[in-house]
């Protein structure tokens, strides 16, 4: 079977863009970077998750410079799919999805359709991570989709935990990995995917639903304010070198 | 003192469990319950578990028999004043462990440890009739037992660190991980494991993904051993369910742990999980 070579291009801020342009680069796919200013794109891979303002100008900003058969893959992590879709032109040609950093430890990506698009898309979208070899789960519209919005939660309890001073970090971390199993502790996981992206679900979930249960953490607030945004600013609920 | 003779007080499947894994490590056990039939019957289940060690190779007859010859049954409370720690692990309704802790504190000489394996009270309250909260903590292993590897030691308003410190080493020489951890509600894995079952409820119940598409999400997107519908049928739901309603009482409702009603349907229904033949999931038993 011939497989199909997409030409992408991937944009926006977050964990993840850094990660998708390389799994891109080593599986052979045209990549173009953010400043190319030809269109013939397939596809599009927008990733701003923390500031919602910033990732709908960038879109905008886009969508101007592609033809509009062009797909649009953007992150939902702290907005719906159809609110993003909303500020387009060709609302029709956006695919919401959904991961968290790190993108090659993940086997599995979700999309999810905003009420606008047309279900074609969808199909290339699916055809397209299942081309850089994810499989794909789609799932219904809305902030964090399921993987991103379960976790977030997890971490947000673990950090409210935390700072009513319940055990330490690295206790808390162990009792959940050595009492339940989880592949890696709630507060070290939040520090490898980005407090940042983390912080964009909970903000997120909060704006949309007004429900107390999605409040973010104070103190993961304050971390993001700080820029503690994990591993990669060198510092988040631990310190790195 | 060096922690030698541990008194199980209760012998289902917790006490049993913790039994089990006393004497395995060399501790003496006292396993008490209220009548010779249970704890005869419990002691019968230490030996076969034991015994399927022996046979699958993993532990010398020697042992097993040096192991089993190191528990005695018993009916009657008074003799926990022989042990140096009291392990607690009856059916979670507070007027009976509080009888037990009021008994406890009038048997033991004061250097005897108290723990309760209670994973719904307060170790405070349970203390809280004895003369000497000083010596008594949590002590919270997981199921099964013998082979979960945490046991969160719970620290009540008025427990030492000198208790803490030798609970902590206590738990060390059964080769687990011990974490201290304050009395609050949920202790760290149950109450930080909550949204684990809870927001996969209220994903379901909002119709944005199925049972089965959210457990394979959170296999193969989040690396997680079980998805959350598998686990709960595993755990049984209703043993999930009235874990997540103690959390959300305790807690005097605050709305991050509110139980969903599509698991208490399932509870009323009788769908289980596996022990029942059918959860979320259909099995065959």
């Amino acid at each position: 079977m011939k497989t199909k070579s997409f030409t992408v291009k991937v944009a926006g801020e977050g964990s993840l863009a850094d990660s998708i342009i390389a799994q891109l680069r080593e599986t052979g796919h045209q990549l173009e970077d953010q400043s190319a200013v030809h269109s013939n794109f397939d596809i599009v891979i927008e990733t701003t998750n923390l500031d919602i303002d910033q990732k709908k100008k960038l879109l905008v900003e886009i969508e101007k410079t592609l033809p509009k058969e062009t797909v649009i893959l953007s992150t939902c992590l702290g907005v719906t799919a159809t609110e993003t879709a909303s500020w387009l032109q060709h609302p029709e040609r956006l695919v919401g999805f959904a991961a968290f950093f790190p993108w090659e430890d993940c086997e599995l990506v979700e999309l999810a359709p905003a009420l606008q698009t047309e279900k074609e898309n969808v199909e290339k979208a699916k055809q397209f991570f299942e081309e850089v070899g994810k499989e794909v789960e789609v799932v219904e519209d809305g902030v964090g989709l399921v993987f991103p919005r379960i976790l977030s939660l997890i971490i947000n309890e673990a950090a409210f935990a935390l700072t009513e001073g319940v055990a330490s970090a690295e206790d808390i971390d162990k009792a959940m990995m050595k009492g339940t199993n989880y592949p890696m502790g709630p507060l070290r996981w939040a520090d490898h995917i980005g407090i940042d992206d983390v912080y964009a679900v909970l903000a997120g979930m909060f704006k949309e639903t007004g429900e107390d249960r999605y409040r973010p953490a104070p103190f993961i607030k304050k971390m993001v304010y700080a820029k503690w945004f994990g591993k990669k600013t060198g510092r988040g609920f631990y310190q790195y070198d | 003192m060096t922690i030698q003779t541990v008194g199980v007080v209760g012998s289902g499947t917790m006490g049993s469990g913790i039994a089990q894994t006393c004497v395995q490590h060399g501790f003496r056990v006292f396993l008490y319950d209220l009548n010779d039939a249970i704890v005869q019957k419990a002691f019968t289940q230490i030996k076969k578990r034991l015994n399927r060690l022996v046979e699958k190779g993993k532990m010398e007859e020697q042992t097993f028999q040096d192991s089993i010859s190191r528990i005695e049954t018993c009916t009657d409370l008074s003799l926990m004043k022989a042990c140096d720690l009291v392990i607690e692990a009856v059916p979670e309704k507070i007027n009976i462990k509080k009888e037990i802790f009021q008994a406890l504190d009038e048997h033991c000489p004061e250097q005897t440890i108290l723990t309760t394996n209670t994973s719904s009270f307060s170790v405070t309250e349970i203390a809280s009739v004895t003369k000497t909260g000083e010596r008594v903590a949590g002590l919270h292993f997981f199921n099964p037992v013998p082979l979960m590897p945490l046991v969160e030691i719970v620290r009540g308003v008025k427990t030492s660190e000198d208790t803490l410190k030798k609970l902590a080493q206590f738990v060390s020489s059964l080769h687990k991980d011990p974490v201290v951890c304050e009395d609050t509600p949920g202790f760290i894995v149950n109450r930080i494991a909550r949204p684990f079952y809870n927001e996969a409820l209220k994903i379901a119940g909002e119709r944005l993904a199925k049972p089965e598409q959210i457990d394979r999400i959170m296999k193969k997107a989040g690396r997680f051993k079980m998805g959350p519908f598998e686990l709960q049928d595993l755990i049984g739901i209703d043993v999930n369910f009235s874990t997540t309603e103690t959390v959300y009482n305790s807690f005097f409702g605050e709305e991050r742990f509110r139980p969903h009603y599509l698991q208490q349907r399932m509870v009323q229904s009788g769908k289980l999980g596996r022990k029942a033949g059918e959860g979320y999931y259909p099995y065959e038993n």
